[in-house]
């Protein structure tokens, strides 16, 4: 619609166009605009309004309003049980390296020991604990690495992939709390 | 402004078609309605409220720039769905047309093309005019602009930044070499079925908005839409700067700060898979 | 207000018509003015709108968003880093090589009882490797480094840090204790 108007206005403006009945249909639709431009720049009140505009700007909701999903906080407890995991091993080698200067016994037989005093609830609670961000943030790891060949990326399979995740951790930290 | 002329092409429609005054074309009309003969016209009343009204309440994100110092706040509307079409931007046109004219949204195509009536639903991010109204009356409808976006009024954010990082990546073919026989730039059809997906992306911004990483780094990762269209272009085969393309989500905010959350495919109201396409930049990227 | 200002805009809307080419049609058109009127009028007092604060916000206290403001003009595209491999692609492959390679490392215990020293040794660095990149991508995604540079930097060098500490004291573990594939099945049937 526009190409052949700016042509015709081009031709108009050459003098080239061509007097045939059918152009002279045309270009009595055609309209001459004058349009007038103006660069941002060049109007700098109006600009210092929208940079003032801009900052009285509020943000809109986010996290608080999003819809849960498998997939945004699949990712989440992904980084949240990496964290927990990693932290716990951190935690370990500082405590390792600190223990003979404090005066703590975590080398493994006298940890053992400790950890043979401790009720069975406890035991299991701990066990669990431990077991579930470990098979979680592992399977997920998978599933994040199948991902990064380009695989399982419809949306029906992402959703079901990860509560496979959720599901095969539960299982798994149940079974491997038991023995 | 607007206003004014939604309206007055509601009276036009009115006056146009006079057998029609309480007929209306929407799709959810109930069928049982009579329909006023002409001769009836002249006193045109609003008739009776439907018994089986089904008053749907629709919460939505005000802010108005005029009152700076004032806090965002939701505004309740009751519509009946019966008057409503079925679309949420149906309903969204119908509060600014009856009941508010100061409610702001962007619209234009009402068929999903282009992108203005992007804004988050339900708590999803989707666009307005492909979205239905959910039936159930029981339920109440929020609606908030796109996520983490400065809002310049109710629910229009501001997308500027958007498209500088657009505008950044290049979105044209770029060439040296003049096609082999001087005419055009040809392409196998395998070629071409590769920017199937891709070219499809009508930069509505729902996937970007809905990334929590680029909530949280809007300034320096890209996000999914401009990602999907810098894909669009390595893809291609007739660009021929696929190497700075690369190069240039070669750091690790660009294009690294995407962890596979997969919001984006899941929102994309086209039907697309942003998450797929940053899979195989990072895939072409991985050992070169 | 909207109520008063409806009317008003209607009949600008319905000057502003322009003259209906068919004469059969402008009765019609001035017919409606009223009932239409009313019509909004009606509706618009039925439908009272009510406004409540807005609450469905998790308030980031922490670290709340900056007042918006736009470098250049709007025209201009934004900046494009200058390449650097080691934080980009090559960062990426290594991650996922270090990534994949636990994965042997992490059933293998679970076939074979527990793992000899060299091979626990080496699982032991692959997870430190792997947290360290970890946390790395945390304080790269939650301290963003233009409004907080000096904060960024004492993180980075603070996790650095901590990562030389527990790397000797996991050294210190492996050579003098059992491993930890084998501590921690001992551990979980004591």
């Amino acid at each position: 619609m526009t190409a052949p108007r700016a042509l015709q206005l081009g031709l108009r403006r050459t003098g080239l166009g061509v007097k045939s009945t059918f152009n002279g249909f045309k270009s009595r639709i055609a309209q001459r605009r004058v349009a007038s431009t103006q660069t941002t720049s060049e109007s700098a009140a109006a600009d210092n309004i929208l940079v003032k505009q801009r900052l009285a700007r509020p943000v809109s909701p986010h996290l608080g309003i999003y819809q849960a999903n498998i997939a945004m906080y699949g990712s989440a407890f992904n980084r949240i049980t990496g964290s927990i995991l990693s932290g716990a091993f951190y935690i370990f080698g500082f405590a390792y390296l600190a223990a003979p200067t404090i005066g703590w016994h975590i080398e493994t037989p006298s940890m053992v020991a400790a950890v043979g005093s401790w009720p069975i609830w406890a035991k299991i609670a701990t066990k669990f604990s431990v077991a579930f961000p470990f098979l979680f943030h592992s399977l997920n790891g998978v599933r994040h690495l199948v991902w990064d060949t380009g695989r399982g990326f419809a949306t029906k399979t992402t959703a079901r992939s990860g509560w496979v995740v959720v599901a095969a951790s539960v299982v798994g930290s149940a079974i491997l709390t038991s023995v | 402004m607007a206003t004014s002329r939604a309206l007055s092409r509601l009276a036009l429609r009115r006056a146009a078609a006079p057998t029609s005054v309480f007929t209306r074309t929407f799709a959810t009309v109930s069928p049982s309605r009579p329909v006023v003969p002409e001769s009836q016209t002249s006193t045109a009343k609003e008739p009776s409220p439907e018994k089986d009204a089904r008053i749907k309440t629709f919460h939505i994100y005000r802010w108005n720039p005029d009152e700076p110092t004032s806090k965002p706040k939701m505004q309740s509307y009751t519509l009946d769905l019966n008057k409503t079409g079925p679309m949420m931007l149906d309903a969204l046109i119908r509060i600014k047309n009856e009941l508010d004219p100061t409610l702001t949204f962007r619209r234009s195509c009402r068929e999903g093309i282009c992108g203005s009536c992007a804004m988050n639903i339900d708590g999803v991010n989707t666009l307005a005019c492909l979205c239905r109204i959910p039936t159930e009356t029981t339920q109440e409808s929020r609606v908030y602009p796109l996520p983490h976006m400065y809002v310049v009024k109710d629910l229009v954010p501001d997308l500027t930044n958007f498209y500088k990082q657009y505008r950044s990546i290049k979105p044209y073919l770029q060439r040296d070499t003049p096609p082999p026989d001087g005419r055009e730039n040809r392409q196998s059809k395998a070629e071409r079925r590769k920017l199937d997906g891709l070219y499809e992306c009508i930069l509505c911004a729902c996937c970007s908005t809905s990334c929590p990483s680029y909530w949280w780094n809007q300034e320096e990762y890209l996000g999914p839409a401009v990602l999907l269209q810098s894909y669009r272009w390595i893809a291609d085969s007739r660009d021929e700067k696929t190497q700075e393309r690369q190069d240039a989500l070669n750091n690790s905010m660009s294009l690294y700060r995407c962890h596979t959350i997969l919001n984006c495919s899941r929102v994309c109201p086209k039907g697309l898979n942003p998450g797929l396409a940053i899979a195989e930049i990072k895939k072409s990227m991985a050992f070169t | 207000m909207a109520t008063l200002a409806r009317p008003m805009a209607l009949r600008q809307a319905l000057r502003a018509l322009p003259k209906p080419s068919h004469v059969a049609f402008r009765p019609c058109s001035t017919l409606i003015q009223r009932p239409l009127q009313q019509h909004f009028v009606k509706q618009a007092l039925q439908n009272t709108t009510k406004a409540v604060g807005f609450h469905a916000t998790i308030q980031r206290s922490i670290l709340p968003p900056e007042p918006q403001t736009v470098l250049g003009t709007v025209n201009d595209p934004a900046p494009v880093p200058t390449p650097s491999p080691t934080h980009g692609n090559y960062h990426w492959s290594f991650e996922r090589l270090i990534s994949a390679g636990l994965i042997p490392l992490t059933i293998a215990p679970f076939v074979g009882g527990s793992l000899n020293p060299t091979l626990d040794a080496v699982f032991c660095a692959t997870m430190l490797v792997h947290s360290h990149i970890g946390f790395q991508a945390i304080l790269i995604d939650y301290i963003p480094i233009k409004r907080m540079p000096g904060v960024r930097k004492f993180f980075m060098w603070l996790l650095n840090a901590a990562t030389v500490v527990v790397g000797i004291g996991l050294y210190e573990f492996e050579t003098n204790d059992v491993g930890v594939t084998e501590a921690i099945k001992k551990l979980w049937h004591a």
